[in-house]
């Protein structure tokens, strides 16, 4: 006669029992280092940074002031400052709107029409970029973009040059060539930030079922009306995900701009020099919010116009 | 009179595979028509190409006598209850039914208004400011059909739409759809792989086996006189007899069919056929008794309420010869 229990085999089972009378236990064991992580040291050190703009630097020492005051936030506002923040803002829209209207073709492709093989080779041509190091794809395109480099070479090559030269001749955006100009440091952007619009995007269209656009045809609409009522509301959530990570990676770096462009400075790069050689730090911290607050307004816009709403 | 729907010598082919295969069928305005068929029997495609998701290889389909080889399904007035119900879940019930008519460009008032029309013949009056999301199987369902017939199609296209309800819910279905079609007076265009729903529903079907049609006609034609052993087994799981074993019952020496209703049994010494039990499978308002006989198995009926032989025993058959239906083809 065969027992009804199965006899236990160490460990293994031991733990297995516990989770199994204990659920919560298990759930403990998974959450507690990430909220660690992000509760400690990530909430954490973001509250300290936040504290840090509410002091002042003395103009005369150089020393941090521990004083309550809002002087740091109204110095944000001064011409000088404010430019960096509305450069950075423009570019990091341009750099989104840029990288969603290319990502959106690809991650339909691949969403819609790619499978076995094909979904492979979508994938690897997405996440190869990435496996190189950022600062080796920056100096790369510096040359590809530099006067010599090899867009100017093609350029003239066939006959185009004037197309270029014409692009380079643009005010504000232009420059002695596009290494040297904003055109320059969008490009790289839009280059470097692509696949992290492209996943999400691709992830979200993914769960648009076939018969949602078949059933939209049906009942008589376009393929234009499709895609603005159908597809567009459902890839939202993506869209705003990968937007997420464009506008913010954008605003936040500063590296790109400090190679590739002119030599006006972006919010990333402000924060960078005031908290290193200028030694502002309150001010530094003052910058760095001003992406924070720029996000959670984003964000509670898009929620208000539904992009959420799929979810 | 135009044929609603016509199909002539119409394929489809997916590569090697040939999905529909020089079907012929015409549909007359205004009948509830089924298309009937096991998973994978070209059924689904040929709706697919009526509504135009799917393009004939070969042939010409026509929607009331016109060629639609080159309408896209958008142009064309037809409409479909999807089996997934594709409903919008970004969009409420009332804007889900108002779809259609918002892509053509109806302003908002008379578009609610319709939408409210028809959601209150499905019997969903209140529900439109719901979100799919927030409605039964059931609802959803109700939902898509308001979906197609606000848009007052010409033929309404159904595939498996009851196919996800469980069986009490489906039985009010089918009696209401086939209510509603009567009283709108649209073809409908069912598919599904219930013999019993088919049968009870249409006016006209088609039995599809491997991208063919196997047999057109009214379910009592079809359920009385299957054409082919396939129809006689898949529409009523028949008895189908070898034609040595029709010819030595008193038939013609052909395939046959025989009903499992129009077998009766009896003590096993006074009739021609005798076999033993080999198998009961109670039904509720009968049991199938199977018997295996010299030759064949065959299923045998009971009503409830009559004496069930034991597993095993040896019975005898009987039938009137006239229920023995020969067919056409094997």
């Amino acid at each position: 006669m065969k027992s009804a229990l199965l006899p236990e085999r160490g460990a293994g089972d031991r733990m297995t029992a516990i989770f199994w009378r204990r659920p919560r236990v298990l759930l403990a064991l998974l959450i507690t280092p990430p909220l660690l992580w992000l509760g400690v040291v990530y909430i954490g050190s973001l509250a300290a940074l936040l504290l840090q703009s509410f002091y002042s630097i003395d103009e005369f020492s150089g020393l941090v002031v521990h004083e309550f005051t809002l002087k740091t936030y109204i110095e944000l506002l001064r011409p000088a400052n404010f430019d960096i923040i509305r450069r950075t803002l423009l570019m990091s829209a341009s750099v989104t709107l840029a990288s969603a209207v290319l990502a959106f073709p690809i991650a339909y492709y691949a969403a819609r029409y790619a499978t076995g093989r094909w979904k492979a080779v979508f994938y690897l041509g997405v996440m190869l970029p990435l496996w190189s190091s950022y600062l080796v794809k920056v100096y790369a395109w510096k040359l590809i973009l530099a006067k010599e480099g090899i867009i100017t070479w093609v350029a003239d090559g066939l006959g185009l040059g004037f197309l270029l030269d014409a692009a380079l001749a643009l005010p504000g955006v232009g420059g002695n060539s596009l290494s040297t100009s904003f055109l320059g440091t969008f490009i790289v952007f839009v280059y470097v930030w692509l696949p992290y619009m492209i996943l999400p995007m691709q992830a979200a269209l993914e769960r648009v079922p076939k018969s949602m656009l078949e059933a939209s045809a049906d009942l008589g609409a376009s393929s234009a009306q499709t895609f603005r009522t159908v597809i567009l509301p459902l890839a939202m959530p993506g869209v705003v995900a990968g937007s997420i990570f464009t506008f913010s990676l954008t605003m936040g770096d500063y590296i790109i701009p400090q190679i590739i462009g002119t030599s006006a400075r972006f919010i990333g790069l402000a924060v960078y020099q005031l908290q290193g050689t200028a030694g502002n730090l309150p001010l530094a911290a003052a910058f760095a919010v001003v992406p924070i607050i720029i996000m959670l307004i984003y964000l509670s816009l898009a929620k208000r116009a539904g992009a959420f709403d799929a979810l | 009179m135009t044929a609603a729907v016509e199909f002539d010598s119409v394929s489809r082919h997916f590569g090697p595979v040939r999905a529909v295969d020089g079907v012929n069928l015409s549909v007359a305005e205004g009948t509830f028509f089924a298309m009937l068929g096991p998973s994978g029997s070209g059924k689904t495609t040929c709706l697919r190409l009526i509504s135009g998701f799917e393009k004939p290889t070969h042939g010409v389909i026509r929607i009331f006598g016109q060629d639609v080889s080159n309408t896209p399904p958008n142009r064309r007035n037809v409409n479909t209850v999807f089996q997934d119900y594709a409903l919008f879940p970004h969009l409420n019930v009332r804007e889900n039914v108002g779809y259609g008519l918002m892509v053509k460009g109806v302003g908002r008032a008379t578009r609610n208004a319709k939408a409210e029309e028809m959601l209150a013949l499905v019997k969903l009056d209140g529900f439109g400011e719901r979100k799919p999301a927030q409605l039964s199987g059931g609802q959803r369902q109700r939902v898509a059909l308001a979906r197609a017939l606000v848009n007052e199609p010409r033929v309404l296209l159904l595939d498996e739409p009851l196919g996800a309800l469980d069986l009490k819910l489906r039985e009010a279905m089918q009696d209401e759809l086939k209510a509603l079609q009567k009283r709108l007076g649209i073809t409908f265009v069912f598919v599904t792989h219930d013999q019993s729903e088919a049968l009870s529903m249409a006016d006209r079907l088609a039995v599809f086996n491997h991208g063919k049609i196997a047999q057109i006609g009214t379910p009592s034609e079809i359920y009385a006189r299957p054409r082919t052993r396939f129809v006689a087994d898949f529409v009523g799981s028949s008895n189908v007899l070898p034609p040595e074993l029709a010819q030595r019952l008193g038939g013609a020496q052909n395939w046959s069919s025989l009903r499992p209703e129009a077998l009766r049994l009896t003590a096993a010494d006074t009739t021609a056929l005798t076999g033993t039990v080999t198998g009961l499978r109670y039904l509720g308002a009968g049991t199938r008794v199977t018997v295996a006989v010299s030759g064949a198995e065959l299923g045998v009926l009971v009503p409830t309420g009559t004496p069930l032989p034991d597993q095993g025993a040896a019975v005898g058959i009987a039938f009137d010869t006239s229920d023995l239906h020969p067919m056409e083809e094997a």
